[in-house]
Formats: C-alpha cells, structure tokens, sequence
C-alpha cells in the first residue's frame, strides 16, 4: 500500500506582529512550521502505516523554495520525501496547477491508494487542493476527516478506508453526500456509515457539530484531514539528525520534467491586500431572563431591517 | 568564522521546544508543589531518543555532539529547572562518565539503556565530608577476587532516589589519593547492599530527587571498574567538565524564561497610565539582562563547538557554569522586581523561578570552586602553582 502525503508549510504565526493601523504584517522571525492541517494529515499517514503497514511518500502542496517540511515528514516516520523544484507564478496557492503537478507526480510514482493532506491552510485558508486533486484523479473524496483507518475487505482482499467526519448529528444537513452522476445531493438522516464511491464528494459543511459520522470508501482516495484533528508525534532523534545531516535525503524532481509549461502558467495574480473588516464587540445583556430575550429580539430586528 | 546553526541543530532545537513546551511545561509547576519527579514523562523524553542526545549511534544515542546537548538543556532550562536537572545528571555527569571512559563492553551494556531512557543515571561523587573537597572521599572499595566490596554512603545525589545505574567513585588505595587511590565505579542500583537513606526537602528544583545513598557491602564486578583501577578521579573531572558547560546551557535557557516574562509582563502591566515598558528604569533591566544573555549564549556555544572540534575546554567549561548561573539569578532577580508583589505570588512563575536558579550556583563545583579552576588555569599559564 502506498500512501501519499502533501504538505506544505506556513510562517510562524509566533514570530509575526499583525499591524491594523499600518496595515501590514511584521515579521520579526522569518521561521516556518508545517501547516496544522497537514501535520494532522501527516500524523493520519502514519497511523495507516503502522496499522496496516505502508509506504508513505511526502509531497509538498506548493513550489517550496527549501525541503524544510519534507525533511520534517521524513524525521517523523515518512519512508520517502520528494521536493518538486520549479517555479509556479510568485504565489503559493496556486492550486490548479499544483493540482497538475501533484497528479503527474502521482502518475510518475505508479500511483496511489490513498491520498492524505491537510482540509486548510492556516495562512491562506485554501481548502481546493484536496478536491481538485481528487477531480483530477477521478477518486472520491472525504473531506475534513478526524480520524483515518483502513481495515482490508476480507471476501475481495480489496483495501477500504474509512474515516471518521464530524458532523451535526442532530440536524444531519450539514453532512452532504454529492453524486453527481445521478445528480443528487443526500441529505443523510438515517445511516451513520455512509459509501463514498468514485466521484463522491463527502464533506462535512459545518465543524461545530456535537457528533461524528462514519464514512467508507474503497481506495484509491483522497482524504482531507481537520486541523486539530490529531496530535503529530514527535519525531525520532536518531532519524532525525541522519535526516537532516545527509544531503540526498530528500529526492529532487523538476517539475518541468512532469508537466508541460501551459500548465504552469500562474492563473492568479495578487493585486493588494486587506485585513479582514474589525469584529463588533459584543454586548452583555443583563436584567430578567425575559428582559435579556426582549432585547436580544429587538436587536435581531434590527439587525436584519439594517 | 560561522555563528549558525546546522540545519540538523535548528531541526533538534524545534523538536525539543516542541517537547519542551507540550509536555514538560505543562507539569512543571505540579512538579515544584508536589515534589515529585515526572518519570513518566522522562520515559517519554527517552523514547524520542533525546536522552542520548550527544552520545554515539552505535550506542543508542543521536550523534547530535555536545551542541545538540547545549541545546537540549537550554530548552529544557527554559521551561522546568527540575527536568534540566533530571537531565543533566543523567546525560552529562552520570551516563557522561561511562561515555568518556567506558569500555566498549561496559558502553554497550550500560551506555545504550541509558541513551534510550530505559534506564536512569546518576554521579555519585559528593559525600557529608566531601563537598568541593571532592578528593577527600571516604567511600572505601576492596578487592576481593573478582570483585570490589564497596562501603560507605554519598549524599545531595541528583536523581539518587530513582536512578537505576550510578558511577560511583570509591577509594581502592587510601596511601595514593586523588591521583592513584580513586577508582570508578558502575553500580547497578538494584544490587543488594545499595539503599536510599532519605530524600531531601529543597527550597528548589523539587521536581528532581536529591538523595543520601548508602552502600554495604556492595559486591561490585571487577568488570564494572570504569576506566582504570586508581584513576576515577581523572574521570570524574573529565565527566564534571562536561556538565558544568551544559549546566551554563540550562542556566541560559532559564535566564531567557526570564527576559521572556519580564518583556511580557512590561508591555501588558500598566502603571501612572502606561505599560511598564516606557518606564526606563524597566527598559535598563531588559536591556541588562538581554545583554547578559546573549553574552552567556555566545560563551555556551563557542564552549560547545570547541568540546565538538575536541579542543581543551575545561577552563571555559568552568565560565559557562559560573557565569551562566549568576547570569540566570540576575535575570530572575530582575524578573521579579518588574513583577512587584504579584511575583512573589504562587499565580506566578517567577517565585518558583527565582527558588529553582539558587541551586545552578551551588551544585557541580560551587562558584568559587569554578573560580578556582578558573585562576588555577590563568596562573599556570604564567608559570604559577596555586597550591590548593
């Protein structure tokens, strides 16, 4: 079995200073860490591996100008780590041609039965590369996954994975099972172990949900892990020092050599930047409880004439 | 000349923060109140392979040298005195001794459990009559066929209550000694003739065990002898060279905890309509104790870069603890001015700061012992013998 992992790394939030009134974000330490989602994704990577015994490969999400975080994945327990060396525009969200390079990748290393990768970026908060990786496979996809585990199917000695999605167990709309080749969207009351088959999306909409749903898929799949969802282990020091000592740890392919130019022409283009509008501060509501709701009612009407 | 870090000592260092701060800080003030000492989480420590942090592959260890270690206990320093403490005695003193002068056998047998944390090490130097004395021992070891019979007791052993391997150092010839009449020994604690007299009750580093040892007739293998019969003193020294320098590491690393408390007590605590940090009798203690600090940080490093280059270091060795330790009780000094009252409060971590630094200038050789060496060396160089 063959498990990819893509992940990517972010600058740490600890050493920069967000200045509303300048407008700008100081960097007082330029360190990067890995992105929390896809240190969930990588942790998941791993698990699978020490279950059911795999290869885990770590690819990178974005054009890294270093193999930092490939070296982490490494230290961590990663059986292989390729840093993909080119250049995609001046951004590192360009997903739709990541997305291009990640599957000839893919294609390159004779395939894959599961893909794992973070659900969203910390910085950008991008959550496309999973699914458009998984459009372009042609494999379903679960998204936003607390927990990942594979079990082999005993009859077909077939691979089948099954992840654990939270939801709404109460209202279960916020969980949505599209297929789209019958052009229906489930709306999912009953069952709480749901297939996801090829060219499924499952996701689950809302992250503040009281309960988890069960989802399965036979593999190959792509998985997007929750930040949050599980505690990356730390690495081991032996490996880690060898990791980082030996030049050729990480493998170097050229992405010009995966993909034509075309598909590297950036489709985005940054043109400024803005800071999020200010949140209102709240307001204590005191008195009587049937006080507290009047006002609280006066002030939805409000709200909603404005 | 090149003052960074290797990618694999910037990589060690943010996997020890990332221990340091998930699992270590979160204990620590339970460990000062409690007054115990966190062996599961030492075990933990141990599985990540950081407790052999500076000694070879081949025996367990991550090959990461005496830098790596420096920067071991300066992150430790940083968040629980206690666990540097644990630490350095099991690493740089204890497991130190068989690494330096152990024999490929004894390494093998004792050197890789203690690289991995199953096994816990402890220096068993200082007795009730020898203190910075430390060739006045009086622990007596005989021969007697293929093994020594060890009598007698240590005291103030760090890690004495729980350890599992202790490098003993004994008297075998009373008419030699410090050069001649001292030998090294491995004992294994679980060996019958070895017990724990009692704990001590520290105003600091509660976290950790500070322990009287008694030894009775203790059969100790002639195999277990380290280094050579008559020249444990030697070793000892040598092991002791190695954790004063890291010892200025763990002090560096607690000096840093409190330019790090300080700074963010001064830009939130408001007083005459201001943050403490426009005040500049604030601003003269930073700038002090930032000064300081990166002073004892170059020193640290250079020292480990010159044990890793296998240069002599054993002068320099003595600065870092000197200067490191009263470095440390400075900053926390000054922490806790810039704190007022409410340091002195246990909401705080500064009184438990301020408790834990004391020690560094006490314990492996007291301050003036490291002046000692320190002038000792100066003046031989200028063909001068300082009789002790």
């Amino acid at each position: 079995m063959r498990i990819i992992v893509v992940i990517g790394r972010v600058l740490d939030p600890a050493g920069i200073v967000v200045n509303r009134r300048a407008g700008r974000i100081f960097v007082n330490r330029e360190e990067y860490i890995l992105q929390p989602a896809d240190r969930c994704a990588l942790e998941a990577a791993l698990r699978v591996k020490d279950a059911a015994g795999a290869e885990v490969i770590a690819l990178p999400r974005s054009l890294l100008p270093d193999d930092d975080v490939l070296r982490q994945a490494l230290a961590r327990g990663a059986d292989r780590a390729i840093h993909l060396v080119g250049q995609v525009g001046n951004l590192p969200y360009e997903d739709a041609a990541m997305t291009r390079v990640l599957a000839a990748a893919v294609q390159r290393l004779g395939g894959a039965d599961l893909i794992l990768t973070g659900a969203t970026t910390l910085d950008t908060g991008q959550s496309q590369l999973g699914p458009r990786l998984a459009e372009a496979l042609g494999w379903p996809q679960i998204l936003g996954a607390w927990q990942v585990t594979i079990q082999r199917v005993s009859e077909s000695a077939k691979w089948m994975m099954q992840a654990v999605v939270m939801a709404q167990r109460a209202t279960l709309k916020d969980v949505i099972l599209s297929d789209r080749r019958e052009r229906r969207i489930s709306w999912l009351h009953e069952r709480e172990t749901l297939r996801c088959a090829q060219g499924d999306i499952f996701g689950a909409v809302r992250r503040d949900g009281a309960g988890y749903v069960t989802v399965e898929a036979d593999l190959p799949a792509v998985v997007t892990v929750a930040p949050g969802a599980l505690k990356l282990r730390y690495p081991d020091g032996v490996r880690l020092i060898n990791v980082y000592r030996a030049g050729d740890a990480v493998e170097r392919w050229e992405v010009s050599d995966l993909v034509d130019e075309a598909a590297l022409r950036p489709q985005l283009e940054k043109r400024g930047q803005e800071f999020p509008p200010e949140r209102e501060r709240g307001v204590r509501l005191s008195g009587t409880p049937e006080e507290m709701a009047q006002a609280l009612a006066e002030t939805l009407r409000q709200r909603m004439r404005r | 000349m090149d003052f960074t870090f290797s990618p694999e000592h910037t990589a060690l260092r943010r996997m020890v923060r990332e221990f340091a701060e998930n699992e270590v800080a979160p204990l620590a003030m339970q460990m000062d109140r409690q007054h115990r000492v966190p062996l599961e989480m030492i075990r933990r420590l141990g599985q990540t392979g950081l407790l052999g942090v500076c000694f070879p592959q081949e025996y367990g260890g991550m090959g990461a040298g005496e830098t790596g270690y420096c920067i071991l206990m300066e992150e430790l320093g940083r968040v629980c005195t206690s666990t540097a403490t644990i630490v350095g005695a099991h690493i740089g003193i204890g497991a130190m001794a068989i690494h330096l002068d152990g024999n490929d056998e004894q390494k093998r047998k004792y050197l890789t459990p203690l690289a991995r944390g199953e096994k816990i090490a402890a220096f068993g130097l200082t007795e009730s009559g020898a203190g910075s004395d430390a060739a006045n021992i009086r622990t007596r070891a005989v021969r007697e066929g293929d093994s020594w019979i060890l009598d007698g007791g240590k005291v103030f052993i760090t890690n004495g209550g729980h350890a599992d391997i202790i490098t003993v150092m004994a008297v075998t010839d009373p008419s030699l000694g410090a050069r001649g009449g001292i030998t090294a020994f491995i004992v294994e604690t679980a060996w019958e003739g070895f017990s724990v007299a009692r704990e001590e009750d520290k105003m600091g580093i509660r976290g950790s065990s500070t322990a009287e040892l008694v030894f009775e007739e203790l059969r100790v293998p002639h195999e277990n002898v380290l280094g050579k019969v008559g020249e444990g003193f030697i070793t000892f020294m040598k092991a002791l060279d190695m954790g004063r320098l890291t010892l200025g590491a763990a002090s560096l690393g607690g000096a840093q905890a409190s330019l790090e408390w300080a700074v963010r007590w001064a830009r939130t605590r408001r007083q005459f309509g201001v943050e403490l940090a426009h005040k500049q009798s604030v601003q003269w203690m930073i700038a002090n104790m930032a000064t300081e600090i990166e002073a004892l940080r170059s020193l640290v490093y250079r020292v480990a870069w010159m044990v890793d280059t296998g240069q002599p270091f054993g002068q320099l060795a003595a600065m870092c603890k000197m200067y490191g330790s009263e470095v440390a009780s400075r900053a926390i000094d000054m922490a806790l001015q810039i704190h007022g009252g409410l340091g002195l409060t246990r909401d705080f971590p500064i009184e438990r700061g301020f408790r834990d630094a004391r020690i560094a200038e006490i314990y492996e050789g007291t301050n003036e012992v490291q002046r000692i060496v320190i002038a000792t060396n100066i003046f031989r160089e200028h063909g001068v013998r300082i009789r002790p």
